[in-house]
């Protein structure tokens, strides 16, 4: 299980990457959304905002209300944001579970995708 | 079949990272409700439109062939408590799997995932093959509503095929309210321009309660077997399971679906058998002579109006449901990585373009032979293949994860599965050896070449793409530092 820190620390390097990424700010743009990860194994919840073409801190708690949820577990969540496991992956085999749009559950994987395109 | 999904009450999470674990159904665990979600109508209109593509009329005016025309509603009617049966099957496994990427899961853990992958490539080509005769109808529709020569159809199925292709790389969608419209009017003049046909026709029904008269038992088999192809693709409104309100909207939206597609098919079929020559039933526009039968000329145009309508419902859903399906699976590791490239707007291009190219081919050469009842054959019988996979996952997957969350269950499963499964898959056989009412392999010979392609391409290429995508993954250094500082 990973700690909220751990959590924290991870989605500020995808934060960073991502808001770095000219190809996705581009992607994301027009996309304001509000994004809630919710764990499974630690029952904790996390809130990430897309505002003008760039990513939010990560807080924690579920804030407004969101257009995507984002379920899994924490060392999923962890290893998706440092770019270690490819989110898709689990989400085809059912242990990441998603709500919303089509389309905006397309943007998420795009993000976590394009992000480490270079890596 | 019983519904015991409670509204307002949490699912029961899975746990992740188990196989065969059945995924958390009911509302999200973030306990808030989606900003945008889809309610029970748009679920009832989406699964409708996703059915009641152009070709439909063309499958209810081919009925006609195998029974007495005024007795066509008994077939329609008998293919509808057929697919009420699938209806079932596929509401257990979306309850069970409430995801986009539900048929890879449950075939997937019901079955070898060689099996279940080969299967799901074949089955993905009747995407293909509606897109393609929608181009293909609304093309010749449109062509002859304006009085043009034959081979001008073909340039119209390119220019619609270039606007759906264009329109998903730029990342339009049809959005939920325009949905809901484009699918009422499309139910709504259809229903009124049959009645009205039958009732201006100016004579009673000849044989509304003999379906065989003039004709065998076979027929009619073969005709319920063409029947549940005009329920075709109801069932993708599962790729929705996502975004809707509450999850029961799905399978209550799929058998609300069913009952408006049995009532409009029904009484389109009695009106076209009561009101059109044989001549204007085998033609690629049916419905166009059902509309002049109906209001004279005006009918013409609002017939073509509606049959432009239905492809909007179908490029959409089709181009979507299938690109973001080829998509996932390439992210997933089971198609060429070059099949999960995005462009600036994050829809996977190259999957989008490869249906659309493949879909005009198709098209165009259905307009060059005319062979549109050999595709409505081969969609009838993929249809009825699938039903009957369903049935098989529900009965095997109530076998092997029997205390799984299920928050729609079919009752006596036991029975009706394997009766599913027998069913369903005969009426597949018997659609792909039958074109308009006479003995033609051509449709088995092309779903037979499309599952030896993705028995091939499984079997043989993707051990390959699979190594290939173990090792780029070996080969990249992990980025998470170890715990206890140690990287």
């Amino acid at each position: 299980m990973a700690t909220v820190e751990e959590l924290c620390e991870a989605f500020a390097d995808w934060r960073a990457r991502s808001n770095d990424n000219p190809r996705l700010i581009k992607m994301v743009k027009g996309w304001d959304r509000v994004v809630h990860f919710a764990t499974t194994d630690t029952a904790q919840g996390f809130t990430m905002r897309v505002q003008d073409q760039a990513l939010s801190e990560l807080v924690v708690g579920h804030e407004d209300q969101p257009d995507v949820i984002v379920t899994g577990s924490s060392e999923d969540f962890c290893d998706m944001f440092w770019g270690d496991l490819n989110p898709s992956e689990k989400y085809m085999s059912g242990e990441i579970t998603l709500a919303g749009s089509q389309q905006d559950v397309m943007r998420i994987d795009a993000i976590s995708m394009v992000a480490f395109l270079d890596h | 079949m019983t519904d015991v999904s409670r509204p307002g009450t949490p699912g029961t999470p899975g746990t992740p990272g188990t196989p065969g674990t059945p995924m958390p159904s009911g509302p999200p665990p973030s306990g808030a409700a989606l900003r945008r979600a889809m309610g029970q109508r748009t679920v009832v209109t989406t699964s409708t439109g996703l059915a009641f593509a152009a070709l439909e009329y063309l499958a209810a005016a081919g009925l006609v062939t195998y029974v007495a025309g005024d007795a066509a509603w008994i077939p329609i009617l008998v293919a509808g408590l057929l697919a009420l049966l699938a209806y079932g099957f596929f509401g257990e496994l979306n309850g069970m799997y409430p995801t986009a990427a539900a048929v890879r899961l449950y075939m997937k853990r019901a079955m070898d995932d060689r099996i279940a992958l080969t299967i799901t490539f074949t089955y993905m080509t009747t995407i293909v093959l509606v897109i393609a005769s929608d181009a293909f109808i609304v093309g010749s529709a449109l062509a002859h509503a304006f009085g043009e020569p034959g081979w001008v159809a073909s340039l119209w199925i390119v220019g619609l095929l270039s606007i759906a292709v264009l329109s998903n790389l730029r990342g339009i969608t049809v959005a939920g309210l325009l949905q809901d419209a484009a699918t009422t009017v499309v139910v709504l003049a259809t229903l009124v321009i049959a009645v009205v046909a039958l009732v201006r026709s100016g004579h009673p029904l000849h044989t509304p309660f003999t379906p065989l008269h003039g004709h065998h038992a076979t027929d009619l088999v073969e005709a319920v077997a063409l029947g549940v192809f005009l329920y075709s693709a109801f069932e993708w409104v599962t790729t929705s399971a996502e975004e809707v309100r509450r999850p029961e909207f799905i399978h209550r939206g799929m058998a609300m679906a069913v009952g408006i597609l049995a009532v409009v098919c029904a009484l389109a079929t009695i009106a076209m058998s009561h009101t059109l020559t044989h001549h204007q039933l085998t033609s690629a526009y049916p419905q166009l002579y059902l509309g002049i039968a109906a209001v004279g000329h005006t009918g013409l145009w609002v017939m073509a109006g509606v049959t432009a309508v239905t492809a909007l419902n179908t490029f959409n859903g089709g181009f979507i449901t299938a690109s973001r399906f080829i998509y996932g699976t390439a992210r997933e590791g089971s198609l060429p990585r070059a099949l999960a490239r995005l462009n600036d707007r994050a829809v996977p291009w190259v999957p989008v373009v490869v249906l659309g190219v493949t879909s005009l081919v198709v098209a165009l050469l259905v307009a060059v032979s005319h062979g549109w009842q050999v595709l409505v054959a081969v969609g009838a019988a993929l249809e009825a293949m699938i039903y009957a996979v369903a049935a098989f996952c529900a009965v095997r997957l109530r076998a092997t994860q029997p205390d799984a969350a299920r928050p729609f269950r079919v009752r006596a499963l036991g029975v009706v599965g394997p009766l599913g499964m027998v069913l369903f898959g005969a009426l597949a056989v018997i659609a792909a050896v039958s074109v308009n009412n006479h003995f033609n392999v051509a449709p088995a010979l092309i779903i037979a070449a499309g599952g030896a392609v993705s028995a091939y391409y499984v079997l043989r290429v993707l051990p390959r793409v699979r190594a290939k995508e173990e090792a780029r993954r070996a080969a990249t250094p992990r980025r998470r530092p170890a715990r206890g500082g140690v990287t």
